[in-house]
């Protein structure tokens, strides 16, 4: 693999560059930031443990919640990660670093459009919100400015894109004959993925949404836009992982004090993941009607074979984890664990992030099946499934990976690694009950999104354990993981204003026990494996597709507009109102007249 | 503060040939009988009873009249 050759921290190599990945990490974590305050606020208002907005708010704090957090908070660290992963292994700085700021530009002002659209909504006086959530289901509708946003924000990833595409391809001018090196050849794969994945929402938002946000068609077909959302919903989540992936496979084994297992696994690893994460969005989708049968259950099988690839990532992580401990000394089958470096928080925490990933491998093998995901369905459950996957998974990789990225992006020493180690075990600690008590509830058929979930002549009824204490767990979750952030964010803020240290390690990766020359030349074949991905979409998804629009036209058939305001609450309350009123007094009257009957 | 990364005092080399990861092989292992024994579990938790798929009772109240 090749290295920074000059042995100095990353800003002493590529100080250009240092700025705008630190750029994309501040916006990473002031993201984390406001997405911890909204998430603590939802934990303790619908555990009616503490209650101070009111319950009409609740989707626009969840939507704040969820797109700040698996948008905003995601993305940016992406970027940031990818550029330094492209510029250190390829040794070579950016082709333009104008280019650079452009996308980050870009990304920036795009967030900052959504954000406003949807932190509107918290006040009456001006006319505007988002409170769509995340997956931003017609018939809720946005403000206009939210979709654009979002546009805006996906153009300034595609170009992100373009400049580590480019940078590869003058580095090949000069190194014809050379492999791709392991970190930029995953993140060249990540983003071949994310193209193919993007023109689901780009479709959905440019087409349909967004005009339709704007008063330009009257309506949209929601099964069509929704498909179109799991299209890129599904590829969107090995987004968030495959950064966090790359850094357990590249960072990791020589953080352990290892070597990576093998290099060749790892890049079949990244190929089946741009095969397969987009032809299986429709496994979100097994309770909508108006999807066949057959076209879930196709997704079912393929989402099976999408097992693979993190069950190999499993093998390889590990095992070039066991390497480093028995370089150390550790011995046994299990005694190697004791050998390991749990005191450096870069470990600590990445270590605990993959192991709460395994927790979270046995619920998304629930969700996935067809026929046990109806149980699971929209409860607490699947936020519980997804805390364990991007919310620590990623999420605690991302704030271990920072305890190593941000001194050689800053030239200075972490502020306090003891902190570092007590914010990771903590995250683990808060996920653990906060997690543990959502797959619960979930069981019960407690639902998510939902701000009072509690209701009149109904008891929800625990079969060990009550509600009370699930509620409590759930709150205690969430306490510890907005205090972990807490302490994350000092770290950070310390880090920056400390002083320039020169004894910093080297910027550098870790080795392999295989390397790249024990794989065959075929893999890093970009266009072969692009073209098979796209065929496997278009069979994936074509007749799917033709099938929606077939039955409920392209636009839909006439819905009308939901944006979540209060006015519009009460006018559908009113208009409910009237129609029971009306059928009670139809079937109160056809009852006297059929009794009437019998009786006579 | 000192390094921001300790340096990991390697006590000896092992290369691709001597090493067998066992211990990787012990763990996934552990993790496979893991997952047989949830999925046995969620049967019994969620099938066996023929329960519908929300649990709790309903309350009467206000509903005489
Ligand atoms: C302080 C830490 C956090 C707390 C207390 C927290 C709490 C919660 C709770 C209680 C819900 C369920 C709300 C409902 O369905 O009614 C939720 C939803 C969600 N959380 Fe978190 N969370 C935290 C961190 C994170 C992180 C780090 C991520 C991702 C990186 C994340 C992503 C999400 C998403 C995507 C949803 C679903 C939103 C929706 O249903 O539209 N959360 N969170
Ligand atoms: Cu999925």
């Amino acid at each position: 693999m090749t290295m920074s050759e000059s042995g100095g921290t990353y800003i002493d190599n590529f100080p250009a560059e240092a700025r705008v990945v630190r750029s994309a990490l501040y916006s990473s974590f002031l993201a984390l930031a406001l997405g911890g305050l909204f998430g603590i606020i939802q934990t303790l208002h619908r555990t009616d443990i503490y209650r101070f907005i009111e319950s009409d708010m609740y989707y626009t704090v969840l939507t704040a919640h969820g797109v700040f957090l698996v948008v905003t908070f995601t993305i940016f660290f992406l970027v940031g990660v990818f550029t330094w992963a492209v510029t250190t292994s390829l040794d070579r700085g950016v082709e333009d670093i104008r280019f650079t700021w452009l996308w980050y530009g870009l990304m920036t002002i795009g967030t900052v459009m959504a954000a406003a659209a949807i932190l509107a909504g918290f006040t009456d006086s001006i006319d505007m919100s988002a409170d769509v959530l995340f997956t931003f289901y017609a018939p809720l509708q946005a403000h206009w400015l939210f979709y654009l946003g979002l546009v805006v924000f996906v153009v300034g990833t595609w170009l992100a894109g373009a400049d580590w595409f480019r940078s590869w391809w003058a580095w090949k001018q000069e190194n014809p004959d050379e492999r791709i090196p392991l970190p930029t050849f995953m993140v060249l794969t990540t983003m071949l993925m994310w193209y193919i994945a993007t023109i689901g929402i780009a479709v959905s938002i440019l087409v349909f949404l967004l005009p339709w946000s704007l008063g330009i068609i009257d309506s949209v077909n929601p099964t069509l836009t929704r498909t179109l959302f799991w299209f890129w919903g599904h590829p969107v989540v090995y987004f968030w992982l495959l950064p966090a992936y790359m850094m357990w496979y590249v960072m990791l084994p020589k953080i352990s004090g290892g070597k990576l297992f093998s290099d060749p696994l790892a890049r079949v690893v990244f190929i089946l993941f741009l095969l397969l994460s987009t032809p299986v969005g429709i496994h979100h989708q097994y309770l909508d009607p108006g999807i066949a049968e057959g076209f879930k259950f196709i997704a079912m099988t393929n989402t099976m074979f999408l097992l693979l690839p993190s069950l190999l990532t499993a093998f390889t992580v590990v095992a070039s984890m066991e390497h480093g401990a028995r370089q150390r000394g550790g011995t046994g089958y299990f005694g190697w664990l004791k050998a390991l470096p749990w005191r450096d928080p870069v470990f600590a925490g990445m270590a605990l992030a993959g192991l709460m990933f395994a927790a979270g491998g046995f619920s998304g093998m629930i969700n996935a099946g067809m026929n046990i995901n109806y149980l699971v369905h929209n409860t607490l459950w699947v936020p519980g499934h997804f805390h364990l996957t991007v919310g620590t998974a990623s999420a605690l990789t991302f704030m271990a990976a920072t305890y190593w990225l941000l001194p050689q992006l800053t030239g200075k020493a972490l502020w306090n690694r003891s902190v570092a180690l007590v914010q990771v075990v903590l995250w683990f600690l808060g996920m653990t009950f906060m997690s543990n008590s959502m797959h619960r509830a979930g069981l019960l058929g407690i639902p998510r999104r939902t701000a009072e979930p509690q209701y009149q002549g109904f008891e929800f009824e625990a079969g060990v354990g009550s509600v009370a204490e699930l509620d409590f767990q759930l709150a205690l979750g969430g306490a510890l993981l907005a205090i972990s952030i807490v302490l994350f964010l000092a770290n950070v803020v310390g880090t920056a204003f400390n002083g320039r240290s020169d004894d910093l390690p080297a910027n550098e990766f870790a080795e392999t026990l295989s390397g790249p020359e024990d794989s065959p030349q075929v893999l890093d074949n970009l266009k072969l494996w692009t073209a098979i991905a796209v065929v496997l979409v278009i069979l994936a998804y074509s007749f799917p597709l033709m099938s929606i629009v077939d039955r409920g036209g392209l636009y839909g058939p006439d819905i009308s507009p939901f944006p979540v305001s209060i006015e519009t609450l009460s006018l559908l309350a009113f208009t409910l109102e009237q129609y029971t009123t009306a059928a009670i007094a139809t079937t109160g009257e056809f009852v006297q007249t059929t009794l009437t009957g019998v009786i006579r | 503060m000192g390094q921001a990364i300790e340096k990991p005092e390697e006590k000896r080399e092992i290369g691709h040939d001597e090493y067998n990861p066992v211990g990787t092989l012990a763990l996934i292992l552990l993790y496979f009988v893991l997952l047989v024994f949830l999925w046995f579990f969620m049967y019994f938790v969620e099938f066996l009873g023929n329960d519908p798929t929300v649990v709790g009772t309903v309350v009467a109240s206000g509903v005489v009249g």
